[in-house]
């Protein structure tokens, strides 16, 4: 079992960084073939000619691609993540990407950790409710609800969450988002709605979800075992049905995770967060490569982690996997 | 055991189960006193597990009882016309009345330890501490038989035998000394040998306890050899009761007549028997010397085979490789029936999708001098596309044998009258064409599989466990026509089988394989009146 687990780990290990390889080449070439000039981006069409040739010098432009791919990954990996072709730091010093992205991650995860807390302790409750089919009038009201809070687009879910907690309610102060360096408490505090924002349509399909697992496990043999001992129908479902029933909702749930860590663009936006989504949009549409590609190395760092957290979960809930 | 004297536990009135529009038991009376054991045989969907389930409180919250009532001993656990009280339930499960399922793999929680899910029985119906608890499971694991019952304890349920893990589950079934025991064909799911141990393990459970037993089987052998009385069930009815042996020895209804005559058995004579190497059939007349020529001829020739199966070792390690069949040396000839006998996990079935070609993990020699062979499933339910057309599915193997070799080119209009001309073979007829596999029985979609297999007129047909999903009276009409269509069509069968008597039923020689070998093989009668194995030796005695 320890060996197994070890095992696991070196294999998932290698497997993060081949595809971590693959992906900054990937992503390299991408911004080598997509139209539209980095130094154009940065200076305007204004800039003379010589200005132009200057910055392409800096920037190492004239390099050939292999040179240049090197010279980026080289740093990535010294801890070096280059600068940002947008934002400057002082009058003639660009923004190294790790400041960047480092200021406003924080924002990001804190705000993931949230919706995931939240669509855990909603749903899974929710959902086992729901799979015990007590009552039709609930059964039908939960459907209706869980179907209209999927179909609702997440800005105007944003936009109904900042009226009513924000306007009618007074429980925040809308725009106000206050940094978590200056006030830790205040900054939770008001990222706490738009994480209800980001975790709602999850709840909801979490809930779902977890219902139905739980109804195709309720005819399992091993529930009608447990019925014959004399159960009742709560020691059924959580003790026997819940935990086999979340094999499928763990997947799921790592989908959602790696989704919302990766950064919920909209959402932020709505909320005015300084966050790493709209860092992502921003410096796509200013051609900001540098920080793009990074961005990309972050996400797909996100994905594949949180898959491996899947697996090692699937091994503590199913003994039957330990062993394979 | 005298009637008068024991006392009724349960009591079954004139019970009547619907489900929807369906009726699934009607007017069933049934009695069963302390130390009697009480068989309820019958065929799937003849309503002898939806019985047993009514009676346990478990059936399927959809079924509502039409009329009737359950006692259990001065007690109405449920009467037609008044919804189930579970509460009222709940005093009587587990304590009183407890239940052994069919398949001990599922029955099981996958995912909480062996020892644990008895416990629950204590933990629910006792006051008991945790020590103490602990101690009473494994006092139960040991007095079924379980050997180590730390061990047992601290098992999930894929870590132990399929026989083990029934024995858990009787010690369950028995840890509370329940007044009442419904065994629902508690042995089906396991090997022969197994199925002995349970058999009496239950019978020996019964003598001690002095408690009622009902046993739910499809198996009349298992019934007769198990039960005191016998209730013999169809469609909903119980069409006939009394003590075992005057059932057998004067069946009093039709139905009983024809299981007992179904029942696959060495007593009765072979189906259609044809015999090898040219022994006079009387079948068939004028190409008899032909034929005689013909079966001397082999039609596949395996030498020292060993096949492997590798286990997890991935790319790196050679090491997961385990031998599964080892030393496998026999020829299949022109026109004969080659039985292969073993109990679950023997390698039969790796052996046969070796021959097909399907493992490629091999040392020695397969030869073949046919068409390529086709394959017989066991179970036709998951065996066939459930969203393909009969048709779609008979015509595949001709599209596939188009695909590989031009020679068996033919278009659509062919193929279609080819498969006409199948399901004439198989009894069946055109008007199936479009039906879907969900609009036929099992043993129609059984038929369908065979046609499938010999449409592309292979010489070779391996048929894996052909009729161990059927019920008896199918089975006997499938073997039927397994040796029908090979009188026609003169192929030879891999007939393989964990049951020996249907393997005797169908073949001409046997192969009986354990732990992956071949440890005998001969003409079956030569086989079955003198085995020289002691592995056979058993199997016979056993069965």
């Amino acid at each position: 079992m320890q060996y197994r687990t070890t095992k696991l780990i070196g294999k998932k290990l290698i497997t993060l960084i081949m595809t971590l390889f693959l992906v900054s080449v990937a992503a390299f070439l991408a911004f080598q073939i997509i139209p539209g000039d980095v130094v154009n981006a940065i200076l305007g069409t204004e800039a003379t000619p010589e200005r132009e040739a200057q910055l392409r010098e800096e920037l190492g432009l004239n390099d050939p691609p292999v040179v240049r791919y090197l010279h980026w990954i080289g740093g990535v990996l010294k801890g070096d993540l280059g600068r940002s072709y947008r934002y400057s730091k002082s009058m003639n010093e660009m923004m190294p990407v790790a400041e960047l992205i480092g200021d406003k991650l924080p924002v990001t995860l804190w705000l993931a950790a949230l919706a995931v807390l939240i669509i855990i302790v909603v749903s899974i409750p929710l959902g086992v409710l729901w799979a015990q089919g007590k009552s039709r009038v609930l059964d039908a009201f939960l459907n209706v609800l869980t179907q209209t809070v999927m179909a609702i687009p997440s800005f105007f879910l944003g936009i109904l969450v900042t009226y009513l907690f924000g306007m009618v309610l007074h429980w925040f102060q809308p725009g106000g988002y206050v940094s978590y360096q200056t006030d830790f408490w205040g900054f939770l505090g008001y990222l706490v709605f738009p994480a209800i924002s980001v975790a709602i349509p999850k709840i909801a399909m979490t809930a779902r979800f977890l219902r139905n697992s739980m109804l195709t496990e309720k005819s399992a043999d091993y529930v009608r075992t447990a019925k014959s001992k004399g159960c009742t129908d709560r020691q059924v479902m959580y003790g026997h049905v819940l935990r086999n029933a979340m094999m499928p909702v763990v997947t799921f749930l790592g989908m959602i995770i790696a989704e919302i860590v990766a950064g919920s663009i909209v959402v932020e936006q709505v909320f005015g967060l300084p966050g790493v989504g709209r860092l992502l949009i921003s410096s796509i549409s200013n051609r900001d490569f540098p920080v793009v590609e990074i961005l990309i190395l972050y996400i797909t760092a996100v994905v594949i982690i949180v898959y491996f957290l899947v697996d090692l979960l699937y091994r503590v809930i199913d003994p039957r996997i330990r062993e394979m | 055991m005298s009637k008068a004297t024991a006392e009724t536990i349960v009591r079954i009135e004139d019970l009547s189960v619907k489900f929807d529009v369906t009726q699934a038991v009607e007017h069933v009376n049934l009695e069963v006193a302390a130390g009697e054991i009480v068989g309820i045989v019958g065929e799937s969907g003849s309503g002898k597990s939806v019985t047993a389930l009514t009676l346990m409180g478990l059936v399927a919250d959809s079924a509502t009882m039409g009329t009737g009532r359950i006692l259990f001993g001065d007690t109405v656990l449920q009467e037609a016309g008044k919804p189930r009280d579970k509460a009222l339930y709940r005093r009587f499960q587990g304590e009183q009345m407890t239940m052994v399922f069919q398949e001990p793999m599922t029955s099981l929680n996958p995912t909480k330890k062996v020892g644990v899910q008895v416990e629950e029985m204590l933990l629910l119906h006792t006051e008991l501490s945790k020590e103490e608890r602990h101690q009473r499971v494994c006092d139960s694991f040991l007095s079924v038989g379980l050997k180590e019952p730390e061990k047992v304890f601290a098992s999930y349920p894929h870590q132990l035998s399929g026989g083990m893990r029934q024995r858990a589950m009787i010690a369950m079934a028995t840890i509370l000394h329940p007044k009442l025991i419904v065994a629902d064909e508690p042995t089906t799911a396991l090997d022969v040998t197994i199925q002995n141990q349970i058999i009496e393990l239950l019978r020996e459970i019964n003598q001690k306890e002095k408690n009622a037993m009902i046993f739910i089987t499809h198996d009349l052998n298992l019934a007769r050899r198990l039960c005191h009385r016998i209730a013999v069930m169809k469609d909903g009815q119980v069409v006939e009761c009394g003590a075992t042996e005057d059932v057998f020895a004067d069946p009093k209804a039709d139905y009983t007549r024809r299981l007992i005559e179904a029942v696959p058995s060495r007593m009765k004579p072979k189906v259609q028997v044809t015999v090898p190497e040219g022994v006079e059939t009387g079948s068939a007349a004028a190409g008899d010397t032909e034929h005689r020529a013909e079966r001397q001829k082999p039609v596949a020739v395996v030498e020292h085979l060993n096949v492997y199966y590798r286990d997890g070792g991935g790319f790196f390690s050679r090491k997961g490789k385990q031998k599964v069949v080892k030393d496998a040396d026999f020829t299949i000839y022109r026109g004969e029936v080659l039985g292969l006998v073993g109990e679950s996990g023997c390698g039969k079935s790796t052996l046969s999708k070796a021959i097909l070609g399907m493992n490629k993990e091999i040392e020695g020699e397969i030869k073949h001098f046919s068409t390529r062979p086709q394959m017989i499933f066991q179970d036709p339910y998951s065996s066939l596309n459930p969203c393909k057309t009969v048709e779609w599915l008979l015509t595949e193997p001709l599209r596939a044998a188009g695909e590989l070799d031009a020679a068996y080119k033919m278009s659509a209009a062919d193929r279609k009258a080819q498969a006409c001309d199948m399901l004439r073979k198989i009894g069946m007829d055109e008007k199936y064409l479009d039906r879907k596999p969900s609009q036929l029985s099992g043993g129609q979609r059984q038929r369908i599989s065979i046609g499938q297999a010999l449409i592309t007129r292979p010489g070779l047909v391996i048929a894996d466990e052909p009729v161990s999903a059927l019920d008896v009276t199918l089975q006997a009409q499938i073997m039927e026509l397994m040796r029908q269509l090979q009188d026609e069509m003169h192929m030879a069968y891999l007939f393989i089988s964990h049951d020996i008597n249907v393997v005797y039923q169908m073949s001409d020689r046997i192969m009986v394989m354990k732990d992956g070998q071949i440890v005998e093989q001969g003409k079956t009668e030569e086989i079955f009146q003198s085995p020289r194995n002691p592995y056979t030796q058993m199997l016979l005695r056993e069965s």
